[in-house]
């Protein structure tokens, strides 16, 4: 890189490719997977499970480096109050001022992205919409939302996904058109407005042989209350929750949702049908003045004056406008989501249930 | 379960105080319990400490039982200090501790500051001097709780020791230096839907690139089913050979072993065959019906975008 020629040594070259795929600012680097630390995966957990069942939202931060996003830290955001005005206000405080103090603390001052809770999967509304795509656009495409499910997490494994917006439906957001021809222009159906990025987790040195402490259970310790030693059990013991057999709680309130998001599927269908008959029915109208107009056009020419126009009657009679499909995709996004959720519910129940079989033999 | 080793220490609580004739009853002495985000989120800080920092200092946030003898340590942020060479003076950022308890405080109103932590397993007079000072945030009469982390690993058994103090006046005069830190029993205690993510980290722990990705529910389903397999696989091995006489037999043991297996409950076999089917059929028509849905959403987003 310098002017007489000399190649750079290879260590030179190595830093400068390190630097800049950190410091990635245009986005050319397309996010692969989200690598999490232990530490906000606990937070998260701790934050949605204290105001379980109402959803509840966190900033994320981090860096990301090399297509990987790597969120090192997080923090919860105060829940909703009454009065809206004040808490837009006090949100934005609240924010600068979190930022600032972790800043002084050594902790990554980088947003990039946020977490929310979820019951029994239902988080596809527009207030996530609109909050994702402020992120996504802020941030360059590189931020992503990641949904913790409390309701799944318990009993069994832990339920986190991250999320964030594919190209098309970013498009599609910005001109804030969802008529049919955008949709087929921009490629968009229900089942790509999200695209899933796998997550990893990754713990520190520190905290692993914290783990490894915590697994060791050969330390005895005597009770304070009663002086008979009792082998306490280890935080890591084998966790046998997975293999409770209950499932109708579970499966009815998913139905339930199901059934919800269904009504409300066919109340949009029922709101676009309509809008197809009252635009037929305005074409209808707009065929008959036309065929007036051309009437007295002929009879006009016979008895010598000017043809009326036929501009005006497109003018009067306007077409209504096309209803929003986005509704529609968000609510056939949801419907599919929880079909999704009753196969993944349903396939280690079954097995649970031919073992409790076997067991009987 | 304490993660430190094992002291010979009881802790035991003063016999219940009699005034005008009202009895206090004390039947519990002093405990903690942490939740693992803290032990997690101190370690972090401890990494992230600046470059001429051994120690690290932050404020312990939690909740208390009414009657004040039992703590529970929920979260926790980092705060600011310095230690100068002057080993008499030490400089704790109090503004910080309060702009942040202050934000804290509107996500979670129930959790009030309860003590602080410290890295390091050494107590000299600046843990005196710290401990006063929270003292005095922790609303009287109640103590403030210390917690300690050895960050340095340098105890005997090379764990992560955690302790938890709580000080005492000591000496002649009250001044704030003198103070004794009286251990007392720490356990790390969690809730249900902490432990899948505690039990993910914990995976973690035996790879060498300290990663893991998130498993899906059969998955998970066959890891306890397969750690099931393997206790049952022990345990009949070890019937085995006490049944050949290879092992001396063990009345507490196989009484243990008789007590367990009897747990499984044993149902009429036709009533179990109809409650087995009448289950099974549940799940499979819903498992048909959400499948239906599905394809129906598939065909109609193919034909949308047809039109």
């Amino acid at each position: 890189m310098s002017a007489s020629g000399t190649p750079t040594t290879p260590k030179e070259t190595l830093s400068n490719v390190n630097v800049t795929a950190a410091l990635d600012v245009e986005g050319n680097f397309p996010l692969e997977s989200v690598q999490i630390d232990g530490l906000v995966v606990l937070k998260i957990i701790k934050h949605c499970r204290e105001f379980f069942p109402s959803p509840v939202t966190g900033q994320l931060l981090g860096l990301d480096v090399n297509g990987v996003l790597e969120v090192t830290n997080c923090f919860p955001f105060p829940g909703a109050k009454a009065e809206d005005e004040n808490e837009l206000v006090d949100g934005a405080r609240y924010q600068v001022d979190m930022m600032r103090c972790l800043r002084e603390v050594n902790v990554d001052n980088n947003t990039v992205g946020w977490y929310q809770s979820t019951y029994l999967g239902s988080f596809v509304t527009h207030k996530l919409i609109e909050t994702q795509y402020n992120y996504q656009q802020t941030f360059n495409n590189k931020s992503v939302v990641i949904v913790h499910d409390v309701s799944r997490s318990t009993h069994s494994n832990l339920s986190l996904r991250a999320f964030r917006f594919s190209q098309a439906f970013m498009e599609a957001q910005k001109e804030d058109k969802f008529t049919t021809e955008s949709l087929i222009k921009n490629k968009l159906t229900f089942s790509n407005i999200f695209e899933e990025l796998p997550i990893t987790v990754k713990n520190s040195h520190l905290v692993t042989a914290l783990l490894h402490s915590l697994d060791d259970y050969e330390h005895v310790i005597p009770k304070s209350a009663s002086l008979d030693k009792e082998k306490v059990v280890s935080p890591l013991s084998p966790n046998f929750d997975t293999l409770e057999l209950s499932l109708d709680p579970y499966i009815e309130k998913n139905l339930e949702f199901l059934l919800e998001s269904v009504e409300e599927h066919t109340q949009e269908q029922n709101t676009y049908a309509f809008w197809q008959r009252s635009v037929a029915r305005e074409q209808t109208k707009i065929q008959v003045a036309l065929q007036k107009r051309k009437q007295e056009n002929v009879s006009r020419l016979a008895s010598g004056l000017e043809p009326l126009p036929e501009d005006d009657i497109h003018k009067n009679h306007k077409l209504p406008a096309e209803p929003s499909r986005l509704d529609s995709l968000l609510i056939t996004s949801q419907i599919n989501n929880y079909c999704k959720q009753l196969n993944q519910y349903s396939g280690p129940t079954l097995g649970k249930l031919f073992i409790s079989g076997e067991l009987q033999k | 379960m304490p993660i430190d080793a094992a002291t010979s220490a009881l802790n035991l609580s003063f016999p219940p105080t009699t005034t005008a004739g009202f009895v206090v009853p004390q039947s519990r002495s002093f405990t903690v319990s942490v939740n693992p985000v803290v032990l997690f989120s101190i370690l972090d800080h401890y990494l992230r400490r600046q470059e001429n920092q051994h120690r690290v200092i932050g404020t312990l946030l939690g909740v208390r039982s009414e009657d004040g003898s039992e703590v529970e340590v929920r979260n926790c942020f980092p705060v600011p200090h310095d230690e100068t060479q002057n080993q008499n003076q030490v400089a704790v950022d109090m503004e910080y501790h309060h702009n942040m308890f202050e934000l804290h405080k509107k996500v979670n109103a129930k959790e009030i500051i309860v003590g602080w932590y410290a890295t390091g397993s050494n107590l000299n007079q600046w843990n005196a001097l710290i401990q006063d000072f929270y003292s005095k945030e922790v609303m009287p009469p109640f103590q403030a709780i210390h917690l300690t982390m050895d960050t340095d690993l340098k105890n005997e058994e090379k764990l992560l020791g955690v302790k938890t103090y709580v000080g005492a006046p000591i000496g002649i005069s009250a001044k704030p230096e003198n103070c004794l830190f009286l251990p007392v029993p720490c356990d790390v205690k969690y809730f249900d839907a902490e432990r899948s993510g505690l039990d993910l980290l914990a995976s973690a722990k035996d790879e060498l690139s300290r990663s893991t990705s998130l498993i899906s529910d059969m998955d998970n389903l066959e890891k306890t089913i397969v750690a099931v397999q393997k206790m049952l696989e022990r345990i009949s091995d070890y019937v085995n050979k006490v049944l050949d006489g290879s092992i001396p037999s063990n009345n507490t043991i196989g009484r243990f072993l008789m007590d367990t297996i009897s747990v499984v409950p044993k149902i009429d076999k036709a009533e179990f065959e109809k409650m087995f089917n009448s289950h099974l059929q549940d799940l499979l028509m819903v498992v048909y019906l959400a499948n239906m849905t599905r394809t129906q959403l598939a065909i109609a987003e193919r034909l949308q975008l047809l039109v």
